[in-house]
């Protein structure tokens, strides 16, 4: 407490002796809550950064398009899905007064867009990159995330292969920091648990031809396929495995392999690929049933885990926000970092201190046919995997 | 030649009005809109060295801003080096490798040179998105590069830095303007204008060419560096052929072979990439359309609106 | 051996998506960047015909056929213009038609992504050589073969050809003997456009159909145009072969180095025989 009340009065300090006035004058209450959402509006991601735009403008809708009695006021710009821009657009936001920057989509310009967050003292946050830097300990003091890690969806994957009865997986891994390690660990885990690691591939970011290494799948003896791909890529493996009817012998799985954009985007051969699901309509408690019900009036179908994730933090931050009744920043970080959500649309998320990356439920499932109104291709929760053993502690 | 010398010196006016501006308003727009202006200009005066003064397309500058950007933020962060020395490392960085580059790509000529350029360019951001991670931070790139530290200024107040940033720009703009005006920058205008009969004339093609690559390289790095510096963060993104694109529009745009041309360039791809966004979600697409008329009614750009067509012997 | 079917499929979709490029640059010096975009465009059209009409057969003819109209649209409203200039001109014109067809596409189709099922005749796979190869890819085989023999044709071939061909090498002097040049020109950026879609059509069952997908396969086509020799039809083919080839072995064998190894060989061939690996002296087919 002593430690944390100095360096805010040397980081004041400093702030007031190299700040012009005019910038003091802003410190005063600003006439609205500006959020600032960085997010991928064109390319392959474009569609994500949408859908997120939905859900947190749902968020800011259901509780009145107020906080803290000022209006709530968002600008949304486009990274590109890369960090130059997204720094850039940050800057020129964070310029007329931000309390609290949204996004991105990819880890890059996340990571990017936290270390501004660091720089500049407002408050970050993540719901939707899956990077397990971004929630490093004692990290960036101001970046929060709400959603999944990919460290706990891997772990997720452990455990289904152990629940399933797999005993040889042959993976493909996109050729990505994260992914790499993401691999790497559930490669020493599921050894452990007595699962023989069959092979696995490296492809490069963006692949567009897995012939190939499907073609060295099918012909092993795995009666697994791990994918460690992110969207695009995952779809364009799944859709090509399908071709060579892999998912007869064996099962296709990932840590976020298909979601119902996913599937769609997939095909028929999207059917019973298992897959981390990060949030999901059907899930069944009263948060949920009253944010669907709102999702569809407003935009017609159902919410996808970007939309989700998008809301939940962002109603989760208002929330706590508004319940300290201040506009200084440091008052929210220490709440945040310490408040636990039990009105979560995936039940009951609880922030760690440590690295700021929110405990929660991991969902799995598997892509099953639907019938209306649901769509053509929709996920089936199959497990709910709880916090605890999901998490190891700080 | 008088409408040139007017052009010119209007062309300047306008540049000097926008770079005194933020320092009078406070609005951080502006700040942050002219700091970027100026880094991308320092990077296009050394990228038109090699395109517009000595005639040759090179699609891999991208290779060298990049460079420069990583060579500041490693010995800054890693090395505890200081800033200002960091960013004489990027200068050599960037001026190292494109002799390197140039080892390779002035064998060739023309569309070839164009393409090899791009090639190479390309397989070093394959390396440090991939292979080379470890030194690089992959493609999720290295965050917390630092400000200068200097007489006891706070340069994490962007109003400090961009005086440095304006600094360092003058300086490269007055090199060049030098570097242009002397024998060196006639000989590459010899060069670009007939090779052949320049090299009868005595003059060494290949190492003409050699050199003027190597300074457009040190100017890259610099740019690359000051960027760095100013968003906190370095990622291969900077290396990627996008980013060579980038730098040739504006360059175009603004005027080839002109000094002040590519600065105006700049600050319209800038601006207008500002601007557009707020309006619409399609304003890339707008943007597109504006290139495609520009490119088509204007002959040489910004520059030709203001000074007219250049002649081929005495441009400045 | 399993391994030459599938390198031969990943040659002539390779062929399929560069033929398009190489063509415009042979025949009219211009790079055309917008290239990937018209692929694109080509898979989004397909999408919809066969959205519309249930038919991948109708997509596959008529996507391209709309596309070529766009194409032609381009050269006639933009590149014409410039044509007397600096190439380089041409270059940044078709730099911006990326951004317009882009953010086009955006606005026509949003954002989701796009699905083309695989044919109903191409769903099961085949067995040869102990593996199960997709039939589609064995479609793509035998299309790829055939579109590459009707373009040799059309210009080695046909009085249409040596017009084009004419026409590229000596625009003046076939102006003067008759030929109505700037029909030949915008002809063959149709002709290029139509062979961008046509790729984009048959990629549309292996891959996402989603906003990001030209600049995936850019950098592909140009490493094949540049090692095949730009405007060697015949040159295209067969580094479409080598690409093709050195990839599937690279998968085989070593995944991780399968992105250097063609940069190596593109950078090779652009210091040692920048006029290509199988080029012969003239630009023809």
């Amino acid at each position: 407490m002593k430690r944390r009340n100095f360096l805010r009065s040397a980081g004041a300090l400093t702030l007031a002796s190299t700040l012009p006035a005019p910038m003091v004058l802003r410190a005063a209450t600003p006439e609205d809550y500006h959020i600032a959402g960085i997010l991928s509006f064109s390319g392959a991601y474009g569609l994500i950064g949408n859908d997120m735009r939905k859900g947190a403008e749902l968020a800011v809708a259901m509780r009145g398009g107020e906080l803290l009695g000022k209006k709530v006021r968002f600008s949304w710009e486009d990274d590109e899905t890369k960090p130059q821009p997204a720094v850039q657009k940050a800057s020129r936001l964070l310029a007329e007064g931000t309390q609290l920057m949204f996004g991105a989509v990819s880890s890059a310009s996340t990571l990017a867009l936290q270390s501004l967050s660091t720089q500049r003292k407002v408050p970050h946050l993540v719901t939707i990159s899956a990077d397990d830097s971004i929630t490093k300990m004692d990290g960036a003091r101001y970046s929060f995330r709400t959603s999944n890690t990919l460290a706990m969806e891997m772990n997720m994957c452990v455990e289904f292969v152990k629940k399933r009865g797999i005993k040889r997986v042959y993976a493909v891994t996109a050729d990505y920091q994260a992914t790499r390690s993401a691999f790497d660990d559930f490669a020493a885990k599921a050894k452990a648990a007595g699962v023989e690691i069959v092979g696995n591939d490296f492809a490069p970011l963006g692949n567009r031809d897995f012939s190939v290494i499907i073609d060295k799948m099918a012909r092993s003896d795995a009666d697994g396929i791990l994918v460690v791909a992110t969207g695009n890529d995952g779809v364009t493996f799944c859709k090509q495995a399908g071709q060579v009817g892999m998912g007869l012998n064996k099962v296709l799985f990932g840590p976020v392999l298909q979601d119902e954009i996913f599937a769609a985007a997939t095909g028929e051969a999207a059917l019973g690929v298992n897959s981390g699901v990060r949030y999901h309509f059907s899930l069944d408690n009263p948060a949920n049933a009253e944010f669907v019900t709102a999702y569809r009036d407003a935009n017609g179908d159902y919410p996808s885990a970007f939309a989700g994730e998008a809301f939940d933090g962002l109603r989760w931050w208002m929330d706590v926000i508004e319940a300290t009744d201040s506009w200084d920043v440091e008052t929210w970080v220490d709440a945040f970092e310490t408040s636990v959500y039990e009105n979560s649309v995936e039940g009951r998320k609880e922030m760690r201190a440590c690295d700021h990356q929110a405990k929660q439920v991991g969902l799995w499932g598997e892509v099953v046919k639907g019938e209306a109104p649901l769509p053509d291709l929709t996920m089936k929760i199959t497990e709910e995997f709880s916090a605890n053993s999901l998490f190891s502690d700080c | 030649m008088t409408r040139r010398i007017i052009g010119q010196a209007l062309m300047g006016i306008i540049i000097a009005v926008m770079i005194i501006v933020p320092f009078f308003v406070q609005d951080e727009q502006w700040v942050n809109l002219v700091s970027l202006i100026l880094i991308w200009a320092l990077f296009a005066i050394g990228f038109d060295l090699v395109f517009g003064v000595t005639g040759m397309l090179s699609f891999g500058h991208a290779a060298l801003f990049g460079a420069g950007g990583y060579a500041l933020t490693i010995l800054t962060l890693s090395y505890g080096v200081g800033f200002i020395p960091g960013l004489f490392a990027a200068a050599i960085v960037g001026a190292v490798l494109a002799y390197l580059m140039g080892l390779f790509a002035l064998r060739v000529s023309g569309l070839f040179f164009a393409l090899l350029t791009l090639a190479l360019a390309q397989m070093m951001y394959i390396l440090a998105s991939n292979k080379l991670r470890a030194i690089t931070g992959g493609l999720d790139g290295i965050p917390g590069v630092p400000r200068p530290d200097l007489f006891g200024i706070n340069f994490y107040d962007n109003h400090n830095y961009y005086g440095f940033i304006v600094a360092v720009f003058l300086i490269g703009l007055a090199l060049m303007a030098l570097l242009r005006g002397s024998p060196f920058g006639r000989a590459l205008r010899a060069v670009q204008a007939n090779d052949v009969r320049a090299a009868q004339l005595g003059y060494n093609v290949h190492s003409l060419r050699q050199s003027a690559f190597i300074v457009s390289g040190a100017y890259a790095g610099v740019a690359g560096a000051l960027l760095a510096s100013l968003i906190f963060y370095i990622s291969p993104q900077m290396l990627h052929w996008s980013t060579s694109g980038d730098v040739l529009i504006m360059t175009v745009l603004g005027g080839k072979g002109t000094l002040l041309g590519p600065i105006l360039g700049v600050a319209l791809f800038e601006l207008l990439k500002e601007e557009l966004s707020q309006i619409t979600q399609y304003w890339y697409g707008i943007l597109g359309l504006v290139f495609i008329f520009a490119t088509i009614f204007l002959r040489n750009g910004i520059a030709e609106m203001f000074q007219g067509d250049q002649d081929e012997g005495d441009m400045q | 051996m399993s391994i030459i079917v599938i390198g031969l499929s990943l040659s002539f979709l390779l062929f399929l998506l560069a033929a398009g490029l190489t063509l415009i640059f042979g025949m009219l010096g211009v790079i055309n960047f917008a290239h990937g975009a018209l692929y694109m465009l080509g898979a989004f059209v397909g999408y919809q015909i066969v959205h519309m009409t249930g038919s991948f057969w109708l997509g596959l003819l008529f996507a391209p056929l709309i596309v070529a109209c766009v194409g032609a649209l381009i050269e006639i409203l933009a590149l014409k213009q410039v044509y007397d200039r600096d190439h380089i001109f041409q270059l940044l014109l078709t730099f911006g038609f990326i951004l317009v067809i882009d953010d086009a596409t955006k606005m026509i189709w949003g954002f989701d992504y796009k699905q083309v099922p695989t044919p109903e005749i191409f769903m099961a796979p085949i067995s040869m050589f102990g593996s199960q190869i997709p039939s589609y890819r064995l479609f793509v085989i035998g299309f790829g073969a055939a579109v590459s023999l009707a373009l040799f044709l059309l210009l080695d071939r046909s009085k249409w050809g040596m017009i084009i061909r004419a026409a590229s090498s000596d625009p003046e002097m076939a102006q003067t003997l008759g030929v109505n040049v700037n029909r030949v020109r915008t002809g063959v950026f149709a002709l290029g456009a139509y062979l961008a879609a046509l790729g984009g059509v048959v990629s549309a069952p292996l891959v996402p159909i989603e906003l990001g997908m030209g600049f995936s396969v850019i950098i592909d086509c140009f490493v094949v145009v540049i090692i095949g020799g730009l405007g060697n039809i015949r040159g295209a083919i067969l580094a479409s072969l080598l690409l093709g080839m050195t990839r599937a072995a690279g998968y085989t064998y070593a995944t991780e180095w399968v992105e250097l190894l063609t940069f190596a060989l593109l950078i090779g061939t652009l210091m040692f025989r920048p006029a290509g690996l199988f080029s012969t002296k003239g630009r023809s087919a």
